[in-house]
Formats: structure tokens, C-alpha cells, sequence
């Protein structure tokens, strides 16, 4: 890891050099909606800073919401099968909060450590994570309740944390250094800092050791019924989420060519596990909720050893019913 | 204990109830729906101006369906809901207890539907002004630029379904998006086919969606989904004189004849 500095008023240099070096960057904008979300931006005016979290998170830029796998078509010889893994071009993703950074961690290890999964593999390595640390915090998050906070550099390739006229860098990676020379004269060599004052207060809703524990035999809690009944069982939790991996293989087309697809799907919908006979073995939204919530802290936990839940609030922000995942898993778990 | 928890208390304890749907306080301090099936945490029960859910969705839940004797606390979108639902004749295996806070803060138990629907029609709620700024400037739109907006707008659609799912409208048992054989709309999420999905939806729920709002309240990309089947209804009212959610025997306009319809094709 180097520690650097940046002039702040320097920000916009170096994000417009980054945009000059022909990347390809993803950054928050400010909507006609008053929501924020990811999009490619051409300068740094575009770009939104008074922002808590993004509505969606940046997994798309890595597992986009549909994907091309590859298109095939019939022809006199037979049928041509045309790969889509190229022309994926350099990509930083700018802005992002810590929690996203780590989030990109669980991703990483789903999609590459057991079949390593070309499309991820291939998107992955060429982005690069620029995280702001976050100052402000709303009701919503609780990274400080699975073991992150508010300045975490895990899965992040550079970390910028505001200081006022100083902006602190932590460059956590090769690629996060490479970067970094791009505007290689707007950073000068700083001494470690201590981030606290900067970073948002965030309350710890939970011990994560004690509810990994507990959770372990909370699978048949007559909690998860009161927790669930209101769930309307759509994808908004899980479509916002940034570790939330499902997908669902599609091909469209004609008779004669098409496109394999790649598309988010989502176990809250009563379609994921539907059978063709009829049969649905999840038969209710509190057994397709139970689902989600045990995979981020007790499936993952013991198929890749990390919780899949970074904390980053946007669950709860974006659901219809207002359902609290950190409530819920207190409650399944008390 | 307030009015209101006492009246749900009274319910479950004379049988008339054996689950109450309403709302409760979250920590994040937004009302999140509740389901008591028992008095036991009544004094959890809210209802303030926030609790602008539309819990007759819930009706339609085969949980809610089992209960047989359920309360409901509705504001007067969800007491419309119940209206126009009735009038679709969905709501005849529920035996419901409706109630509300009426302007003057007193607890109101509906003894029945007829009840309901008088309520409704003294209190029918005016669009927000908010919604006829936006339909007006549509409105004002060309056709073209009005195919813009929409087609820009739903570019950014995930198709999560939250919109069907908070819709008490939406109760088909089956969507047309589930079903593959033939394939009506595609699974992915893309302008054309979020398009083909939207305008399915909304002429669905044409002249029947009772503009609680509650789709584009809670689009999680901020689409204003509700304007379209806002508009619709406008549309029925002026071509039909048929208010949604209004009566609970008038018939859904769409698919009503009476004779003194100015059509001709079918007489």
C-alpha cells in the first residue's frame, strides 16, 4: 500500500485525466428523480458529491443486469457461434463507498473460485475501484455491524477520504497505483493519517460473531414468518443489492440467430424456484426471504468463508415495505 | 393504549379478528406493515400520515386468504382499493374488518362494504397537485417527445416488479411476464421489451387502478410508473363517467355494456 496526497481542488484534474487516459468511467450522477446512481460520465461536472449511497451499486459494471454470453446463428455450414468476452474496455468506477469496494470481494470469490467464470473474470480485471470514504451516513447503513466501516479499503484499488483542503489516497493495488500515474504530479508522498474525524458515526446494530452463531440454528425460527409477512416478494432488494449474484440464462431470437443472455434474477421472486410441474419447493415469500437473508450471513459464510452483506443500506432504502434487514436478522436471531 | 389499539384489542378478543394488518414503527422510523394475530403487541400498531401503504395487496396473499377473519387499517387509497376490488368481485372469500381514522381522528369500524364505498365517495381523494403538474406537462409533450420521455424513463427499468408487486390491481395469479410458452415479453431488461412490459401493465389496469400511487412512490429507480395508468383513468372518466374505485357494483368500464353506451359497433 502508498499513501499519497491530493490537493482537493485538485479532484477534477486528476478524474478528467482518467477520462483523458481513455477509460471508460463510471461515476455518480444526480437524476431528474433526486436519485443518484452510476453512469458514464465525460468530465468531472457531471459527477454528484453531496450523495449518502447510490441507489443501485456498481456490480453491473462487473455483472451487468444483462449480458450477452454469446450469439449464434445458422448458416450453410452449420451453426457459427460468436463469443462475446472482447473489446471490454478499461473501466474505473469512481465514487463508490467502501462497502462497495468490499463487496467486490464476495463477487470475486463467486464468480472465480470454483469455475472461474470468463465474463467476471474478464470485466473485473479491467476495472479499477476508486472509493470516497463516506462523511455522512443515514439510518440505513450498518457497515459497522459486519465488521467494515465507513473508511474500509478492502476490495477497493484507492481510497480517497476528503480532509478538507487535503484529500488522503490509499492505494491499495497495482492497479490503484497505475492509476494514480496517470496524474502521477498531482500527488505528493503523505505520512499515514488518522481518518476517524472524517468518517461518518455509525452505530453497531449487532456483533457479527454472536449472529453468525446464532444464526446457525435460527433456520426454523417462528420470527422469520413476522419478519417476511410483509414482503411483497420483488427484486428491488436484490437488484440494488451490491453482492446479490442470481442470474437467469436466457436465449432470445428467431429462428435463425440469437443471443444467449446472462439476466439479474432474484430469489425473492416466486418464479425462481418454480418447477415446471407446478411444484415450487419454496412455496412462500417467508421461505424466499429466510433464503435471502440466510445466504448473506450463514450459505456464504460456510461456502466462501465471507458474510455477503457489506451493510450499505440500500435493501432497506429501496423496499416497497420498508423491511429492515438488520431488524430482521435480530429478530430471527434474538 | 390509543383508540385505535384498543378497538384492534377488542376485535380479537370478541373473535371478530383472528389477523390484523396494519402498521407498525420501524427503526428507520418508515411504517412497515404489520401482521398481529393476537392482541399481544397491539400497542406496536400505528397510524400516521406516513403510513401511506396500500395494504389491500395483502388481501390476495394465500397466508392473509387463510386466516379467514382478517382486519384491515386502510387509508382511503387502500379503502378504494376494496371498493374497486369488490366490484371485481375478489374479495368475497375474506371475511374483512376495515377501519380507519377519519379526518376528525375517530376510529371508524366499517360494519360493511356499502359502508365503505360511502366513505369513500365523501372523502374520494383529488389527484396531488404534484400528479397534475406532471400530467399536464405530458400532456403538453408531441406525441414524439412523449414517446421520448417514456422511452428514456423506462431505459433505466430493472424490471424488479416492484410496481406489480404493491399493486393490489395486480392479483392475477399467473403475470403475463411468467409466462414463456409463448414468450410475450422478454425476460431481460432492455428499452423495448421494459416498454412492452409498462404498456401491458398499464392497460391492464386501465380504468381500474385507484391512483394510490404507490408504484411510482417506490420505484426503486425513480420512475413515475403511476402516471400512466393516472392517466388512463382520466381518460375512462371522460369517455365512460366511470370513476375508479368508486362503486362496488358499477363494473369495470372496460368491459361493461349498458345501453345507453355511445358505441354502436355492438348493437
Amino acid at each position: 500500500m502508498e499513501i499519497k496526497n491530493i490537493k482537493s481542488t485538485n479532484i477534477p484534474a486528476f478524474f478528467d485525466q482518467l477520462i483523458q487516459s481513455g477509460k471508460v468511467v463510471i461515476a455518480p450522477v444526480l437524476k431528474k428523480s433526486g436519485k443518484v446512481f452510476f453512469e458514464a460520465v465525460q468530465s468531472y461536472s457531471q459527477v454528484a458529491t453531496e450523495y449518502i449511497q447510490t441507489g443501485f451499486s456498481a456490480k453491473s459494471v462487473v455483472f451487468p443486469k444483462v449480458e450477452v454470453l454469446f450469439s449464434f446463428q445458422k448458416t450453410e455450414e452449420g451453426i457459427e457461434i460468436k463469443d462475446s468476452i472482447t473489446n471490454i474496455p478499461e473501466t474505473v468506477v469512481w465514487g463508490l463507498r467502501p462497502c462497495d469496494g468490499s463487496a467486490f470481494n464476495y463477487m470475486t470469490e463467486f464468480f472465480l473460485k470454483e469455475n472461474p467464470d470468463a465474463y467476471y473474470a474478464a470485466r473485473k480485471e479491467r476495472t479499477t475501484l476508486i472509493a470516497v470514504s463516506c462523511a455522512k451516513a443515514d439510518e440505513a447503513c450498518f457497515c459497522t455491524s459486519v465488521d467494515l466501516n465507513p473508511g474500509s479499503t478492502s476490495g477497493s484499488d484507492i481510497l480517497l477520504t476528503l480532509m478538507g483542503e487535503d484529500t488522503y489516497v490509499e492505494v491499495m493495488t497495482e492497479k490503484g497505483k497505475a492509476a494514480v500515474d496517470i496524474s502521477g504530479s498531482l500527488f505528493t508522498v503523505s505520512e499515514e493519517k488518522n481518518k476517524e474525524e472524517y468518517l461518518a458515526k455509525i452505530d453497531v446494530k449487532f456483533s457479527m460473531d454472536e449472529i453468525k452463531e446464532k444464526i446457525k440454528t435460527s433456520y426454523n425460527s417462528a420470527e422469520w414468518k413476522n419478519e417476511s409477512m410483509g414482503c411483497f416478494g420483488c427484486g428491488a432488494c436484490a437488484f440494488s443489492c451490491p453482492t446479490c449474484t442470481c442470474f437467469d440464462i436466457q436465449d432470445e431470437g428467431t429462428q435463425n440467430k440469437g443471443l444467449r443472455l446472462r439476466c439479474w434474477d432474484a430469489c425473492g421472486f416466486g418464479l425462481f424456484t418454480k418447477h415446471n410441474s407446478g411444484h415450487n419447493p419454496r412455496k412462500n415469500q417467508t421461505e424466499r426471504r429466510r433464503q435471502r437473508l440466510m445466504h448473506k450471513f450463514k450459505y456464504s459464510v460456510e461456502n466462501l468463508g465471507i458474510v455477503s452483506c457489506v451493510g450499505c443500506g440500500r435493501c432497506i432504502r429501496v423496499c416497497p415495505a420498508h423491511l429492515n434487514i438488520f431488524e430482521n436478522i435480530l429478530s430471527v436471531t434474538k | 393504549m390509543t383508540p385505535l389499539q384498543t378497538k384492534v384489542a377488542e376485535l380479537f378478543e370478541n373473535g371478530t379478528i383472528n389477523l390484523m394488518i396494519g402498521f407498525k414503527s420501524a427503526v428507520n422510523k418508515l411504517p412497515v406493515p404489520f401482521f398481529l394475530e393476537n392482541a399481544s403487541l397491539v400497542e406496536q400498531l400505528i397510524f400516521t400520515p406516513a403510513c401511506k401503504g396500500n395494504l389491500a395487496v395483502y388481501l390476495h396473499k394465500p397466508e392473509v386468504k387463510q386466516a379467514k377473519k382478517v382486519g384491515l387499517l386502510a387509508n382511503v387509497a387502500t379503502l378504494r382499493s376494496l371498493v374497486q376490488l369488490t366490484s371485481e368481485n375478489q374479495l368475497s372469500d375474506i371475511e374483512k374488518t376495515v377501519i380507519t381514522i377519519n379526518a376528525q381522528n375517530e376510529v371508524v369500524v366499517f360494519e360493511n362494504m356499502d359502508e365503505v364505498e360511502v366513505y369513500v365517495q365523501a372523502n374520494f381523494p383529488e389527484y396531488t397537485d404534484e400528479d397534475k403538474k406532471l400530467l399536464e406537462q405530458l400532456n403538453a409533450m408531441t406525441r414524439a417527445e412523449r414517446w421520448q420521455y417514456w422511452t428514456d424513463q423506462f431505459s433505466a427499468c430493472v424490471k424488479c416488479y416492484a410496481c406489480r408487486a404493491v399493486c393490489p390491481m395486480c392479483y392475477c395469479s399467473s403475470c403475463t411476464v411468467e409466462c414463456n410458452q409463448p414468450q410475450w415479453i422478454k425476460v431481460s431488461s432492455e428499452t423495448t421489451g421494459n416498454l412492452e412490459w409498462h404498456t401491458t401493465r398499464a392497460m391492464h389496469l386501465a380504468g381500474r387502478c385507484i391512483n394510490c400511487g404507490e408504484c411510482g412512490r417506490i420505484c426503486p429507480v425513480g420512475i413515475p410508473v403511476h402516471l400512466l395508468t393516472a392517466q388512463m383513468n382520466l381518460d375512462i372518466e371522460k369517455e365512460f363517467g366511470a370513476k375508479t374505485g368508486f362503486s362496488c357494483t358499477s363494473g369495470y368500464a372496460l368491459n361493461t355494456f349498458k345501453p345507453g353506451d355511445k358505441e354502436q359497433f355492438i348493437k
